[in-house]
C-alpha cells in the first residue's frame, strides 16, 4: 500500500509499512468534505487481522467520520475501502455488518425494556419451527447463543437480565454481543471508555485482548493516550483530518503520541493549591432527590468557598447530575437545603439563582448546553441578554436587545477562545464538540459568579482544548470564585481540585484533600468504597497524562513549573 | 442484507457522488420543504380536478384571477389581513414550540366581547372603537392563556387544551347570540346592527378594507420587533430551539407560556373584534368561523416556521386559495372546497417534514 499523508510530522513518525496479506481493513486516500469543512484528507489506513489499532486524535480531527464511513454510515467522497482484500461500498450499516464488522456506538443502541438476549439477537434472531412456520424467535436458542459468546471472549453477562437495570460496563458488553452474534470480524469501539469505571476499563481492555487473540480485528477510537498504551498494537493518529503519525505502540511514547495529536507538546495544568478559601460560596445540607421511583441523591451536604475548586468524583449516573440540577434549581429536592452566598434558594427559580451568582457548564452539552439550530452567537448570548452590553437590565433600554452587541461579544468570545468557526453567525450545532465546549464554557465564566458549577467540563473535548480549559478554571479560581466540579476523570479532579469528594449511590462515600487524594484512592470510592478490591484500583491508576512533558504550552495560560506540586506559584496574582 | 456491491472505477464514481453532494445541498435548502409542499398541494389537486373530469389549469386560472382581480383587491386584502391576524395567533407559540389550536374560540370571544362594549356604551367612537378592540383583546387574550397554567401546572399539553376549550367558546358564543343578545323577531341568529358611531373607520371608500386591518398590520410590524429585538423574543426562540436550555439559562419557561399564549388569544380577538365592526357590523352565529381564517392562518404560520417577516408572504398564498375558491367553483364549476384539501395537503406535508427532522436529529446526535 502507498502512503499518501504528506504531513511532515507524520514522515518523521511513521513506522515500517505493516506487513501485507494481513490486512483485515484497508482504507485508500479516504475524503470527506462537510461543506467547506475538511473533515478527511487522503486518509489511509491499515487494520492487520487479530490486531487491537488505535484511531486516535482530538475531537474534530475527523476519527468518528473517518470510522463512519468504515461503518457505512456516510459515503467517501473519495478513496476506496477493502474489507479482506475486496473493495466495497456500503449503501448503510447493513451493508457493513454483513461484511463482517461491528460497531459498539459511544451512546449505546439498546432497548432497555428488553432483556439482554433479546438485545443481543434482535435482528438476527435464531427461529423456532412451530405453527406458523419460523415466526417465533427461539428463545432458548438465544440464551444459549448469549452464554456461548460470553464465555467465548470473558463477557460476564446474565442473558435474562433486563437491560434497563444495568450498569454502563453491562450495557457495553451487550453492545460487544450484538456485534460478535453477528459473526463481526471487525469490531469498531468508539471512545469505549467514557462510561466505565477503572475496573470496568480493565476488564473491557482483556476482552478486547481475547478478541484480537482469537483473531478478531479491533479498532479502538479513542483520544485517551493511555488506554492506546495499554491495550493497542498500532496506532495511527489524526490531526485536522489527515494523518500525522502510524506507530507501533510498544515503539511510542506518550510524548510523541501527544506531539502527533496536537502538533505541539502540552504541559499538563496543575493547581498549585496556595491562597487561602474565602467565604463560602455554597452551602448544601442534607440534600435529597427523588426521581419519583428511588432517592437518586441522598442526604449530601457540601459547601465551596471562594477561591477553592471542590471536585465531585464518581461514576455517571451515581446522583452528581441530579445533585448539580437541584443546586442549579431545575429539579426539585425532597429534602434539604441550598445556600448561595448565604441565601437559601432550595425553592427559587433559576434565573434568581443565576441572578445570585451562579454559572454552570452543563454535562450534556447538545441537550442541555446549547441550543444546535441557532447560532455561536445567540447561544453565547443566553443568560447576558438581559444585561449590558447585549440587553439592559435597567432604564430605557430594559428588555431590548442590541444586536450588534450580541455579534460583537461573540466575535471576541471566538478570538479569545481560538473557537474554530466560519463566523459567530455559524450554527453552534455544526461546530465540532470541543469548540462548541469552549462556547459554552466562554459564556458562563463570563459570568464572573462566585460560584461556578463545571460538570464533566472536558468530556469528548481534544487535549488542546482540555488544557485550555483547565487554564480557564484555575484562572477563575486564582480570581477569587469558587468552583463545584464534577467529573469521572480522575486526572482531572487530581489537577485541578483542592478537595475532592467521592458520589456512590447518591450519597457522598468519602472525601480527601489534595494531598491525601490519589488514583487509587478516589477509584476505590468510585467503585464502591466497601466493595473495592484494592489491587484493581491500582491496576486501573496509569497517569493518563503524559508525565515527561516539560516544555511550556503556549496556549494554555498557566503553564506550571516542572515541579507543579510546588507550594509556591510566583505568577499567581 | 445484500451483498456488497463491487466498485468499478474511481471516475464516474466520484462524478455521481458529486451530484448527490450538490442533490442533498439542494434539498437541505430551508426553502424546499415548504415550496415543495405548495407544488406537491398543487399537484394533489390537479389530480382530484381531472378525477371531476375537469381542467385543473382552467381551475387555477380562475383562482388567480379571481383573487387578484383590480376590482375585488379591496375585498382580497381584508382577507389577507384576517388571515395574517390569524396567523399571528399561531405563530407566537409556535415561536416556542407550541401549537394555539385554540383560534376559534379566541377570535369569537373577541367578536362577542367587541360586540357588547360597541352596542352598550354610548361614548364617542374615538375612544369607543379603540376601548372596544382592547376589551377584545384582553377578553380572548385571558381565555388562550388558560392554556398555559393548564400546561405547567397540570401538565396539559397546550396544543391539547386549546383544542377542545375552543368548542366550548364558540358554542357559549353561539348560545349568547341566539338568545339574550339575539335581535328580536330576526329569523338568522345575529345581534343587533352596531350604531353608526361603533363601526370600524373606513378607508376612504373601500367597502371592506378598513382601520382594523391597518391595526393588524401593525400587530404583525409589533411582533417582528419583538421576535427579534427584544429579550423576550429572544426567549421564545431559545425555548423553540431547546426548551431545556432556555430552562437551564434562567427563562422562566411557565411565565414565557403564559405571555404567549395571552398575546397570541389577543391577536385573535383583534381579529374578532374587527370582523363584527366591519359591514354587515354585526355578530352572527358563525359568521367569524366558516371563512376559515383560524386554519388558513394556522396553515400560513406553519408554512412560514413562525418567523414574522414570513408570515405575510405565506398569508398570501392562503388568501389567493380563499378568495380564488370562490370564483373557481362560478367559472371553472369546482367545488371550493377543493382550497380546504389544498391547505390540508400543504399542513400534511409540513407535518411529515416535523416528524422527519426529528428523526434526522436523533440519528444525527446519537
Amino acid at each position: 500500500m502507498v502512503s499518501r499523508a504528506s504531513d511532515d510530522a507524520a514522515d518523521a513518525a511513521r513506522p515500517p509499512a505493516p506487513a501485507e496479506g494481513e490486512a483485515a481493513v484497508e482504507l485508500i486516500g479516504i475524503g470527506k468534505r462537510f461543506g467547506s469543512v475538511v473533515a478527511n484528507d487522503g486518509v489511509d489506513l491499515v487494520l492487520r487481522r487479530g490486531t487491537v489499532h488505535a484511531v486516535m486524535g482530538e475531537n474534530g480531527a475527523g476519527k468518528s467520520t473517518l470510522m463512519s464511513m468504515l461503518f457505512g454510515l456516510l459515503e467517501p467522497d473519495s478513496g476506496e475501502i477493502r474489507v479482506e482484500g475486496r473493495p466495497v461500498r456500503f449503501a448503510g450499516p447493513l451493508d457493513a455488518i454483513a461484511a463482517g464488522l461491528g460497531m459498539v456506538h459511544q451512546h449505546f443502541r439498546l432497548f432497555d425494556t428488553m432483556s439482554v438476549a433479546d438485545n443481543v439477537v434482535y435482528g438476527a434472531e435464531p427461529r423456532r419451527r412451530g405453527l406458523f412456520g419460523k415466526a417465533f424467535v427461539d428463545r432458548r436458542a438465544a440464551d444459549a447463543r448469549v452464554r456461548e459468546l460470553a464465555a467465548r471472549y470473558g463477557l460476564d453477562t446474565d442473558p435474562a437480565a433486563v437491560v434497563g437495570s444495568l450498569s454502563a460496563g453491562a450495557r457495553q458488553r451487550v453492545e460487544i454481543l450484538k456485534a460478535l452474534h453477528r459473526d463481526a470480524r471487525i469490531l469498531i469501539l468508539d471512545e469505549p471508555t467514557a462510561v466505565l469505571t477503572p475496573s470496568e476499563v480493565d476488564s473491557l481492555f482483556a476482552v478486547i485482548r481475547r478478541a484480537a487473540d482469537a483473531g478478531t480485528t479491533v479498532v479502538l477510537v479513542t483520544h485517551k493516550i493511555h488506554e492506546v498504551l495499554a491495550v493497542s498494537d498500532e496506532v495511527t493518529v489524526l490531526r485536522d483530518g489527515r494523518v500525522t503519525g502510524r506507530f507501533a505502540t510498544r515503539d511510542a511514547s506518550a510524548a510523541e503520541l501527544v506531539r502527533a495529536m496536537t502538533g505541539r507538546a502540552i504541559a499538563e495544568v496543575k493547581n498549585p493549591g496556595t491562597g487561602t478559601p474565602g467565604e463560602t460560596v455554597l452551602e448544601v445540607e442534607g440534600l435529597s432527590v427523588s426521581d419519583g421511583r428511588r432517592t437518586v441523591v441522598s442526604d449530601v451536604s457540601l459547601s465551596v468557598r471562594r477561591g477553592e475548586i471542590v471536585g465531585i468524583a464518581g461514576v455517571s449516573g451515581n446522583g452528581q447530575h441530579e445533585l448539580v440540577a437541584a443546586v442549579l434549581g431545575t429539579l426539585g429536592v425532597a429534602a434539604g437545603r441550598v445556600r448561595l452566598a448565604g441565601a437559601d434558594v432550595t425553592g427559587a427559580s433559576v434565573r434568581d439563582r443565576r441572578a445570585r451568582g451562579l454559572a454552570v457548564i452543563p454535562e450534556d452539552r447538545r441537550g442541555e448546553g446549547s441550543a444546535v439550530t441557532m447560532t455561536v452567537a445567540e447561544n453565547a448570548a443566553l443568560g447576558h441578554h438581559r444585561s449590558a452590553p447585549i440587553g439592559a437590565s435597567t432604564g430605557i433600554r430594559r428588555g431590548w436587545m442590541s444586536l450588534k452587541a450580541e455579534r460583537s461579544q461573540a466575535r471576541e468570545l471566538i478570538a479569545d477562545y481560538d473557537v474554530r468557526t466560519s463566523g459567530e453567525q455559524q450554527l453552534i450545532g455544526s461546530l465540532s464538540g470541543g469548540n462548541a465546549q469552549k462556547v459554552v464554557v466562554a459564556r458562563e465564566l463570563a459570568h464572573q459568579a462566585p460560584l461556578l458549577i463545571a460538570e464533566q467540563p472536558t468530556q469528548g473535548v481534544d487535549v488542546g482544548a482540555i488544557g485550555a480549559i483547565h487554564g480557564r478554571l484555575l484562572d477563575y479560581r486564582a480570581a477569587g470564585n469558587g468552583i463545584l466540579l464534577v467529573s469521572h476523570e480522575i486526572s482531572e479532579l487530581l489537577a485541578l481540585a483542592d478537595r475532592v469528594l467521592v458520589m456512590y449511590g447518591g450519597a457522598i462515600v468519602a472525601s480527601f484533600t489534595a494531598a491525601e487524594a490519589t488514583t487509587e484512592r478516589i477509584g476505590a470510592a468510585m467503585a464502591g468504597a466497601a466493595a473495592a478490591d484494592p489491587t484493581e484500583a491500582s491496576d486501573a491508576a496509569p497517569d493518563p497524562a503524559a508525565p515527561d512533558l516539560t516544555a511550556p504550552d503556549p496556549t494554555a495560560p498557566r503553564s506550571t513549573a516542572p515541579h507543579p506540586t510546588a507550594p509556591h506559584d510566583g505568577d499567581r496574582a | 442484507m445484500t451483498a456488497p456491491p463491487e466498485t468499478t472505477s474511481a471516475a464516474p464514481a466520484k462524478a455521481s457522488s458529486r451530484g448527490r453532494r450538490l442533490a442533498t445541498a439542494a434539498l437541505r435548502h430551508p426553502a424546499v420543504v415548504p415550496i415543495g409542499a405548495v407544488v406537491l398541494a398543487l399537484l394533489i389537486g390537479a389530480v382530484i380536478i381531472l378525477a371531476a373530469g375537469l381542467d385543473p389549469i382552467t381551475a387555477y386560472t380562475a383562482v388567480i384571477q379571481n383573487s387578484l382581480d383590480p376590482g375585488q383587491l379591496d375585498y382580497t386584502f381584508s382577507v389577507w389581513a384576517f388571515i395574517c391576524g390569524m396567523a399571528l395567533a399561531a405563530a407566537i407559540p409556535l415561536r416556542m414550540g407550541e401549537f394555539n389550536l385554540g383560534g376559534n374560540g379566541q377570535l369569537v370571544l373577541g367578536g362577542l366581547t367587541a360586540t357588547v362594549i360597541a352596542s352598550s356604551l354610548p361614548l364617542p367612537s374615538i375612544v369607543l372603537i379603540p376601548l372596544a378592540v382592547i376589551g377584545a383583546a384582553i377578553v380572548a387574550g385571558a381565555f388562550g392563556a388558560i392554556s398555559a397554567p393548564l400546561a405547567t401546572r397540570f401538565g396539559i399539553p397546550i396544543i391539547i387544551s386549546t383544542l377542545l376549550l375552543s368548542p366550548v367558546a364558540v358554542a357559549v358564543v353561539s348560545y349568547l347570540v341566539r338568545f339574550p343578545l339575539g335581535e328580536a323577531g330576526s329569523a338568522v341568529a345575529q345581534t343587533t346592527r352596531l350604531p353608526e358611531g361603533a363601526r370600524m373607520w373606513a378607508l376612504g371608500d373601500l367597502s371592506y378594507s378598513n382601520a382594523g386591518l391597518i391595526i393588524i398590520v401593525l400587530l404583525m410590524v409589533v411582533f417582528w420587533v419583538v421576535d427579534s429585538r427584544t429579550a423576550v423574543g429572544f426567549e421564545l426562540r431559545v425555548v423553540g430551539a431547546n426548551r431545556r436550555f432556555g430552562a437551564y439559562g434562567g427563562v422562566r419557561v411557565g411565565r414565557l407560556a403564559l405571555g404567549a399564549m395571552a398575546a397570541a388569544g389577543a391577536a385573535a380577538g383583534v381579529v374578532g373584534a374587527v370582523i363584527v365592526m366591519s359591514s354587515p357590523f354585526r355578530l352572527i352565529d358563525g359568521a367569524l368561523i366558516s371563512p376559515g381564517y383560524t386554519f388558513a392562518g394556522l396553515a400560513a404560520a406553519l408554512l412560514a416556521g413562525g418567523r414574522p417577516a414570513l408570515i405575510p408572504v405565506t398569508a398570501i398564498l392562503f388568501t389567493i386559495l380563499q378568495v380564488g375558491g370562490a370564483g373557481m367553483e362560478r367559472s371553472a364549476d369546482v367545488p371550493r372546497q377543493l382550497s380546504d384539501v389544498l391547505q390540508g395537503v400543504v399542513i400534511v406535508v409540513l407535518a411529515l417534514r416535523t416528524v422527519l427532522d426529528q428523526r434526522r436529529t436523533e440519528r444525527s446526535s446519537a
